[in-house]
């Protein structure tokens, strides 16, 4: 049981940290990053390559050598995010949502077979891999990797929860949700602070990446896909949208599949998060921390 | 403004077509020309493989042709539509191999598993904003492939194979390849014809208008909930006969063919050829299905190609290559600047 | 509905364009389109993955069919002269991508095929190389499901599922282990071996099946199957399905603690695997045909592969290398390029040498010893751990 708490919290914390970068944009322009799971991918690709590039690494630096990996793979796929708002989201923001949309599905397309066609199709072993003890407590095994990437995680959504709460950046991002124009009127920069949201999620999901390639050791190209999905889903959970939210959603998501895998059987897995979804959308759709949207005409 | 007005995604045409080749292009005829080179075209080449790829892209017409029902006339994104696909293939398939009974006779039990799976997935979600429900057809398409695949009556991974040809009278055999070219192209003619009379009749011009705005169909007397949820269903049928016919052809079914990426391919069909006209979907389907065989060797990357090329699309031709025609004007004054901006930051 | 003049005379234009065209080409009136010639190239059909996720092993397969392909031409060929020619297509492990590639090698006249790697694509290949009666030496593809068509033009020259459990349960009960838990990654090929397993494990009675489950491939955390067997704690896991998982549950399973041993099915012996696993690799068994590298006096065919194609053989280039060399043996023996004669000839093949042993066929068109041996990982590299003699 302990251990089943553990194991949800543990694959939780990946899905909140990817979840993070779907609400946020979704917040701000009411865009469906649909492309946003194929970033993850990208961050652990990236990392891939600058590992490669370095070359050896002892193992007692490995810890060391990922932080710095992780910097320069959010540093890469921060930028990444913003060159895909700029080329194909920008254009299209008075567009309908149709279009926007389907632009997402094809950035998708191009980042999973672009890799593909750069890195091959092949999944690759990552060059460095966390190990560490392993402990019992309270009848859960806990390893050391395990703890570090939790720590790493929740560091990162402190920092974003500082950023968002009390920096001037974060007070215009939370008042471009709230109502664009009125910000426009107000004087914010409304542009450059979707492009910081952007770098911001899309870093926080490379980020993801790499910890997934150091503690999973096997990084493919269509990584993304299904974590994407289970990303929104557990944006959806927390109430899109609000920052907390996807936080709590990854976790709850991380949970629920856990219990779903154990009671029904690990093929089943998928198919229970996705009920979960359909249900949430149907039942509460603005999640568990939303709050409800009067639909304006 | 309110977050599910969507300004219009047909072209600006104010003028009726000018030159003579677009009016032959917009000729109403043009089915027929296009039903008379497929009927023609095994007179050329008849090689199993040539039946085999026509065949395949005439049922792919099929799908891409329902498809653009849902996202063409009535702009619910579906991204799960070959779920659709596999239940009709599944139903006529296990129910043909139960019974031994040429797959002809499973038709009744297509077209009433197509419009429950319609019902099913249309009726919880369609309550749903367009973007959410883009994700939830998503979810509900894995969903029916995971399933396919864990359940013992659909086979499990092998799928079902050796599954009966469509109708077998003494010698005359509708499985033979060039017979089952034929009665497959008869079959997609009639649906896509039927596709295009549904998109100019009453409920077409609901389901435009629930397209363009859904606010103001709604305020106009337009059951918006019950339109959305007929073009599901009658996304659902196309997508269910594209699925018997696919089965007939394959004689096999299996889960691998019901993965996302199916389901993108036919989304890349309908918005390629221009959504909401119908010869455009079907000319992109045919690109769409006909292109990879014949550059089989550069596989790799296509799908790197279908993904760009959607984003160029989006941005630069959201209409589609050949987009409809056939919608009032707008009515804006052609020397005042396009208040995108201002619409912009109210969505 | 009416039609216009205009109609009537773009599609007259287009019939009578498309009819003067018919003539000379292979349509429906031109006459009968299926040629096989009694002179030029004979072809061999290979119908295998070469885009997608299995592509690396249809690499490995075209590489080792081409080169027998050479050998045997440069020998003279085959019918007292005549060259062969292999016609690689794609199908992607997908049924229909493998149903035009199927078509298109009968179209373009092909005699034998020697392709079948992934059991799901394999299958509807059969109705239509049946139906143009070409045989088809599978040299990979081993599901159960396969054998059971009963199809008259198939002979597998891989081991099949059955075999493969057989001698997994002959190595588990060799070696003592009396718990096994069993894990497939819900493909056809890899239920196929679990549940084979499973019924031979139960019918056998001495050896216990505490777990038997199914995991979705494509995930990166398998922690809920790593739970399952932590909580049946069996002394063996056996892994029935491909390498990008194997080596994720294998890591996941070290670093939970797992004390047992751990097997893989064929599928999973590549390289990549110890890759993925990590450390944890080192000491897992795999059930498998003999490879190029296990086998004793093979150094000569992996030197000549390696100058070929500037690459190691990997799993299947021996299997293909076989299904071309016994396709020409076969074209021979009927003398002719007829397939019903080619079946025959097949039929009767008696004691011919392959990597796996002298070939004979079972009245199942399947071979008579899977040839399945025991391999281990030692120092990151698939080593013969036990031949099963």
């Amino acid at each position: 049981m302990s251990q089943l708490i553990w194991d949800g919290l543990f694959v939780g914390s990946f899905y909140a940290l990817i979840a993070l970068g779907y609400s946020m944009v979704y917040g701000i322009i009411k865009l469906l990053n649909f492309a946003h799971g194929d970033i993850y991918m990208l961050g652990a690709f990236v990392g891939f390559a600058a590992l490669t590039s370095l070359g050896g690494i002892p193992a007692s630096l490995s810890i060391g050598a990922l932080l710095v990996v992780m910097l320069v793979s959010m540093l890469l796929t921060g930028t990444a995010g913003v060159l895909i708002e700029r080329l194909a989201y920008r254009p299209l923001r008075g567009a309908p949502r149709l279009a926007v949309l389907i632009t997402a599905v094809g950035v998708s397309f191009s980042l999973e077979y672009g890799v593909s066609a750069i890195a091959g199709p092949n999944p690759r072993a990552f060059p460095i891999r966390l190990e560490g003890n392993v402990f019992s407590l309270l009848g859960a095994r806990i390893s050391l990797p395990q703890i570090i990437l939790m720590l790493i995680a929740a560091v990162l959504m402190i920092l974003l929860n500082f950023y968002v709460q009390k920096t001037s950046t974060g007070r215009a991002m939370r008042s471009i949700a709230l109502d664009r124009n009125a910000s426009l009127l107000m004087g914010i920069n409304v542009n450059s602070v979707i492009t910081r949201t952007f770098f911001i999620g899309s870093a926080l999901a490379g980020a993801a990446g790499v910890m997934a390639g150091a503690y999973y050791g096997k990084i493919d190209f269509l990584m993304g896909f299904i974590i994407g999905l289970k990303a929104f889903t557990a944006a959806v959970i927390g109430g899109i949208g609000n920052i907390k939210g996807a936080m709590l959603g990854g976790l709850v998501l991380g949970f629920v599949e856990a219990f779903g895998a154990e009671w029904f059987g690990g093929q089943w897995r998928d198919v229970f998060a996705f009920a979960v979804l359909i249900l949430f959308l149907t039942l509460r759709p603005t999640g568990i921390l939303g709050e409800r949207v009067t639909e304006r005409v | 403004m309110s977050e599910n007005v969507d300004t219009t995604l047909a072209p600006r045409m104010t003028r009726p077509p000018s030159s003579r080749l677009s009016r032959l292009f917009e000729s109403r005829q043009l089915g027929w020309v296009a039903l008379g080179i497929a009927v023609s075209a095994p007179f050329v080449i008849a090689t199993p493989y040539a039946l085999n790829v026509m065949t395949t892209a005439a049922i792919f017409v099929l799908l891409a042709s329902g498809l653009n029902i849902v996202v063409g006339y009535c702009g619910l994104l579906d991204l799960g539509y070959i779920a659709f696909m596999a239940v009709g293939a599944y139903t006529s398939g296990i129910i043909a191999k139960a019974f031994d009974l040429p797959l002809i006779f499973t038709i009744p039990a297509v077209l009433v598993m197509t419009v429950l799976a319609g019902l099913i997935i249309g009726a919880p979600t369609l309550r749903l904003r367009s973007d959410y429900l883009a994700i939830v057809t998503l979810g509900f398409g894995e969903i029916t492939r995971i399933t396919a695949n864990n359940l013992t009556v659909t086979g499990g991974p092998s799928g079902i194979f050796g599954i009966p040809g469509l109708l077998k009278i003494g010698d005359f055999d509708l499985q033979s390849p060039a017979v089952f070219y034929y009665v497959t192209v008869i079959i997609v003619a009639g649906f896509v014809l039927a596709a295009a009379r549904l998109g100019r009749s009453r409920l077409g011009r609901a389901w435009r208008f629930v397209r363009e705005d859904e606010d103001a169909a709604e305020a106009m007397g337009i059951h918006t909930y019950r339109v959305k949820l007929l073009a599901y269903i009658f996304g659902a049928i196309w997508g269910g006969f594209g699925g018997l016919l696919f089965a007939a052809h394959l004689s096999a079914v299996s889960p691998q063919s019901f993965i996302f990426l199916q389901s993108a391919l036919v989304l890349m069909a309908v918005v390629l050829g221009g959504m909401g006209n119908m010869r455009g979907v079907v000319i992109g389907a045919l690109v769409i299905s006909l292109l990879p065989e014949l550059l089989r060797d550069l596989a790799a990357y296509r799908y790197l190609a279908f993904g760009l090329l959607l984003i160029v699309v989006m941005v630069f031709r959201p209409q589609g290559f050949w987009p409809s025609l056939g919608y009032e004007p707008e009515r804006r004054k052609p020397d005042i600047p396009d208040p995108a901006g201002a619409t912009e930051a109210s969505r | 509905m009416k039609l216009g003049k205009r109609s009537t005379l773009l599609m007259g234009v287009a019939t009578a364009v498309l009819l003067t065209t018919a003539g000379c080409s292979g349509g429906l009136l031109g006459g009968g389109g299926n040629s096989t010639a009694d002179s030029g190239p004979i072809k061999l059909a290979m119908v295998i993955p070469i885009s997608g996720s299995s592509a690396p092993t249809g690499a490995y397969m075209r590489n080792g069919a081409q080169m027998a392909v050479d050998e045997i031409n440069k020998d003279g060929g085959v019918l007292g002269g005549r060259q062969l020619e292999l016609d690689v297509e794609d199908e992607a492990c997908d049924a229909q991508q493998s149903v035009a590639g199927a078509n298109k090698a009968v179209s373009n006249g092909a005699v034998v095929s020697v392709g079948g790697y992934c059991s799901g694509a394999t299958l509807p290949e059969i109705p239509i190389f049946q139906k143009a009666d070409i045989p088809m030496i599978i040299p990979a593809a081993n599901s159960q499901d396969l054998v059971k068509q009963n199809a008259n033009n198939v002979f597998m020259i891989n081991g099949t599922g059955k075999q493969q459990s057989t001698a997994a349960l002959t190595f588990i009960k060799k070696q003592g282990f009396a718990t096994v838990a069993l894990v497939d990654d819900n493909t056809s090929y890899s239920k196929d071996i679990n549940t084979e397993t499973r019924s031979q494990i139960e019918a056998d009675g001495t050896v216990k099946a505490v777990l038997s489950t199914s995991v979705t491939a494509g995930e990166s955390d398998y922690s809920a199957v790593v739970r399952d067997i932590m909580g049946a704690n069996p002394s063996l896991v056996y892994w029935t399905g491909y390498y990008q998982e194997g080596g994720l549950i294998i890591n996941q399973l070290k670093n939970a603690g797992f004390a047992g041993k751990i097997m893989v099915a064929d599928g999973s012996v590549d390289p990549s695997l110890a890759q993925i696993a990590g450390a944890g690799a080192e000491g897992v068994y795999a059930t498998m045909t003999q490879t190029p590298e296990t086998l004793k006096g093979a150094e000569d065919w992996i030197a000549n592969y390696k100058k070929a194609f500037k690459s190691d053989p990997g799993p299947y280039s021996t299997q293909s290398y076989d299904a071309v060399r016994l396709a020409a043996k076969a074209i021979d023996d009927a003398k002719s390029t007829d397939g019903k004669a080619i079946i025959k000839a097949l039929e009767a093949i008696d004691g011919f040498q392959m990597f796996s042993g002298p070939l004979k066929f079972t009245p199942e068109r399947t071979l008579s010893s899977g040839g399945f041996v025991i391999l281990a990982i030692k120092g990151g590299k698939f080593v013969l751990e036990d031949d099963l003699s």
